[in-house]
Parts: C-alpha cells; sequence; structure tokens
C-alpha cells in the first residue's frame, strides 16, 4: 500500500516591523500557503493533500522565524487519524517544529485532529525559543464524530508537545492515549483520565509574565455550560486544559481561552467553528 | 558508593525508611489533586478512590514518575538534565511545587544520612539518585514508591472523603497488582515512552490552585 509522505517548511523574517516570507518549501503531500490577511501579522496556513493520515504516513510541518518576527499558524482543515490499516500497517508520524529567533512569537494553532477507531498516530510539537522569544500553542482533539455515532475504543495516540529554551525543558505534555485508557462500557466514567469526554484540548503559552493570564482565563471560562476547563499559570507558562462531550462546545471554549490569550485577536480565517 | 557493599535486607530496610511517612519529606500536605477532586464529589466512596488512584499509576503521573525513577537509577545517569525534564513535565504550578519540595527535602534528609552534597531534584530523581547505590533491583525500588505514593494519597482521602481506616487499607491493597505492573514496565522504559492520559488528575491539580479553602498545599 502507497504510504504518503509530506514536508511544508516556511521561514519568514521581520523587515521594518512587519513580517515577510523568506523561503518556503513543500514536497509531498505537505502544502503551505499564506494567504492574504488583513491583521498586523501574518498568517501561515499548512494542509495535508493526502486528506488524513494511516498507518506509515509521516507528515512534517516546520516553522522557522527569524528575530522579531510574528505569526499565525495553523492548518487548513481538521487534522484525521484513520484506522491505522490492519496488521504491520503501523504508525502514522507527524512532527512539527517551530524555531523562534530572538524576541519572535508564534501562535499554532492547528485545526482539531480526529482521531477514528483504531487510529494509531504519533506526533511531536516542539518549539524552540530563542531568548525573548515566546509560543502559544492550542491542540484539539476528537475522539469520532458523535454526529456520525462513531466509537472509538482501539487507539493508540502519542502526541507530547515539548517547548526549549535553548538546552533547557521549558514544558513537555506528553499526552497519550489508548484502548486501555478511555471510558469504555463497564470501566465506569474514570475522571482522572478523559471522564467520557470526546474532546479535549490543551493550550500553554510560554512567555515572560505568562502566568499573568491565569487569572482572566479562569473568569472567562469559569461557568462554560457544554465544555469543563482548568488553568494553571506560573514563572513564563500558561496552561489551559479543556474536556467536552464533542468537538464544536470545545472548539468553542477553545475560542474564548484564545480571545484571552491573543489580546482579542480574531481567530484564524480558515477556523471552522 | 559504600551503600552498594550492604547487605539486601539491609538495602531493603533503607529504602523502605525512605520511603516511609515518617521521612521528613511531608508527603502528607500534598494532596496531588485529589483533594479537590473529593470536594467536586469525583471521588465520594473507596470504589471512586481506587479507581481514582488506580488510573493515576497506570495511566498519569504515577507512570511518568516511574519512567523518571528508573532514569535516575540506571548506571551513569544525567540527573540534572533528568531533574530539568522532570521539573518540564510538571502539568500544573501545584505539581511543580509537590515534586520539587519534596524533592528538595528528601535530598536534604538523604545528604545527611549519606554524607553526600546532592542539588535538590524533583522527588522521582532524588529518590533514584540516592538508591542507585543500594543495589535493589529497579522493579523493587519503583514498586515501593508507587506503594509509598498511592499509600500517601489513601491516608489523606481516608480522612477527607472519609473512609474507614480499613476501607483505605483494603483500597491500598487492591492497588498492589496495578503497582506491580507498573514498576515493571517502567523499569525498562525511556523518555520516549512517556505518555500520560491524566488528564482530569491534572485539571483537578490545576483546580485546588483556585481552591479558596484547602487542607492541603495541592
Amino acid at each position: 500500500m502507497q504510504r504518503a509522505s509530506g514536508e511544508a517548511s516556511v521561514e519568514m523574517i521581520a523587515k521594518a516591523g512587519r513580517t515577510h516570507l523568506a523561503d518556503l518549501w513543500q514536497s509531498g503531500s505537505a502544502k503551505a500557503m499564506l494567504p492574504r490577511i488583513h491583521g498586523p501579522d501574518p498568517e501561515v496556513v499548512f494542509l495535508n493533500t493526502a486528506g488524513g493520515l494511516t498507518g506509515g504516513d509521516t507528515l512534517r510541518y516546520a516553522l522557522d522565524l527569524g528575530p522579531g518576527a510574528r505569526a499565525v499558524a495553523t492548518t487548513q482543515t481538521a487534522e484525521r487519524a484513520y484506522t491505522a490499516g490492519g496488521p504491520g500497517g503501523g504508525r502514522a508520524s507527524m512532527q512539527v517544529r517551530l524555531t523562534l529567533g530572538p524576541g519572535a512569537h508564534a501562535d499554532w494553532l492547528p485545526q482539531e485532529t480526529i482521531l477514528y477507531n483504531g487510529a494509531a498516530l504519533s506526533r511531536r510539537t516542539r518549539a524552540d525559543l530563542a531568548p525573548g522569544a515566546s509560543v502559544l500553542m492550542a491542540e484539539m482533539l476528537v475522539l469520532g464524530r458523535a454526529a456520525m455515532g462513531e466509537a472509538v475504543a482501539e487507539l493508540a495516540l502519542s502526541d507530547r508537545r515539548e517547548v526549549w529554551r535553548g538546552a533547557v525543558p521549558v514544558l513537555v505534555d506528553p499526552f497519550a492515549l489508548t484502548g486501555a485508557s478511555l471510558s469504555l462500557p463497564g470501566t465506569g466514567p474514570r475522571p482522572a483520565l478523559l471522564a467520557g469526554a470526546r474532546a479535549v484540548a490543551m493550550l500553554a503559552l510560554v512567555a515572560n509574565g505568562a502566568e499573568d493570564a491565569a487569572g482572566p482565563l479562569r473568569s472567562a471560562l469559569a461557568g462554560l455550560e457544554d465544555a469543563e476547563a482548568a488553568v494553571s499559570g506560573w514563572d513564563g507558562r500558561c496552561l489551559v486544559r479543556m474536556r467536552a462531550a464533542d468537538g464544536l462546545p470545545m472548539k468553542r471554549a477553545v475560542a474564548r481561552a484564545l480571545h484571552i490569550l491573543r489580546g482579542g485577536a480574531s481567530l484564524p480565517r480558515v477556523w471552522q467553528i | 558508593m559504600a551503600e552498594a557493599a550492604l547487605a539486601p535486607d539491609s538495602a531493603l530496610m533503607t529504602l523502605v525508611q525512605w520511603l516511609s511517612p515518617a521521612f521528613p519529606v511531608g508527603g502528607y500536605a500534598y494532596s496531588h489533586g485529589l483533594e479537590w477532586a473529593i470536594s467536586a464529589g469525583l471521588v465520594a466512596d473507596a470504589a471512586g478512590l481506587q479507581g481514582w488512584l488506580a488510573d493515576v499509576i497506570a495511566h498519569g503521573s504515577g507512570r511518568s514518575d516511574a519512567v523518571l525513577l528508573a532514569l535516575a537509577l540506571a548506571p551513569g545517569a544525567d540527573h540534572a538534565a533528568l531533574a530539568a525534564y522532570a521539573g518540564a513535565l510538571a502539568p500544573a504550578k501545584e505539581r511543580l511545587t509537590e515534586t520539587l519540595e519534596q524533592g528538595r527535602a528528601f535530598t536534604l534528609a538523604t545528604n545527611a544520612l549519606l554524607c553526600a552534597d546532592h542539588p535538590p531534584a524533583p522527588l522521582p530523581v532524588a529518590v533514584g539518585r540516592a538508591a542507585a547505590g543500594l543495589g535493589l533491583p529497579v522493579e523493587r525500588v519503583l514498586a515501593l514508591y508507587l506503594h509509598s505514593f498511592a499509600s500517601s494519597l489513601v491516608q489523606g482521602a481516608v480522612r477527607f472523603v472519609p473512609l474507614g481506616q480499613t476501607e483505605g487499607q483494603q483500597v491500598l491493597a487492591a492497588l498492589h497488582p496495578v503497582i506491580s505492573r507498573i514498576a515493571n514496565w517502567a523499569a525498562t522504559a525511556g523518555l520516549d515512552d512517556l505518555g500520560s492520559a491524566g488528564f482530569g488528575s491534572d485539571m483537578a491539580a490545576m483546580a485546588h490552585e483556585g481552591m479558596e479553602v484547602r487542607i492541603f498545599r495541592t
């Protein structure tokens, strides 16, 4: 069976206070586009033209920002991790690399990843920050599609986010999910894990003073009716975790949190919400 | 190190002493988010406590700590790098406090007993670094560490769910199989094997940060 592979890499630099494209490289099923936008910071939109990930596929996205550059990066659509494809199907592998020069800032705001029953995905998202650089990451995962009545019982997901400053790890978030850690008929709700939620989101801001966002976020996310959120902030980090019954209420809650974390900036235009 | 020559029982007694509630690490002050989970009604009885702890050990922070401890026990381990990685793994402010404060207290106490001069490190790294010289099987150190972790949380829960002392001990006994399983698995695991589904447990630790009235520090 043909395995898809793709790699897209975008390099941007700041000139006279604005960020410009310096280089764009793409191969295989990965593409990167820079739609014309009206905000102050450019938007980079990555796309997997294979239409999803299955066993053995590899996908790499990279964004490199020069000193003082600022950009928002997202994905054209929700990513889909399909059934790995039987014995020997292997895992799909996805790598996202953000390399941020001194004083640069990136918002990594991909649309949600939908995990189908039997999906096997290993994803690594790593941001390397030079002094004074900062990053905002938001990752959303949805188990199957509730509207289609899909239930996910088998899964092998390893989804790790890492933020480094030079040789020092700042934040490591190794989310993992297998059939053994899902809430299934007979296992009870498992409140220490997903508690039966079909959608989860993890947001992380790593920036000087990021902890100051925790208070406003707690207020903004208090009393959500169809999603549950928790916030923690300390020492240049602010983290948000959310659980919801399905993708849409989670995405709305994420949008609310991003509004606070991004000073009211509008969401990437490709976001479907 | 001198401990390498200790007789097996002596090494085991040393480790049991370090991991006992009487060792001045202050584990009783930390609930690992369980205080919030109890106040929110997520853990309301012995079965709920057992399920919560089994999931934390098998799929959450217990599993991650076991991996860090195994790596810290390995010959030639880079404890400074592991300490930095363990700190970055903290999923919430209070989790960092919990592992750093207990790790600092553990290091001070074992430094004094071993005439060592180790810098403070997160708890699993500090325990691994000190226990490396005992020559005990890795699985055994991991199992006793996870048992001590579970025992401390059960003690806290007994007071605040509340549960009877016997019920608490039944919960702890019922956790032995999952503790053994994770200890055996983590003994040969590496950093790439780290992975947590302990989303609700992490959210509980985050939510505890915003609690106005609390008994535990975490």
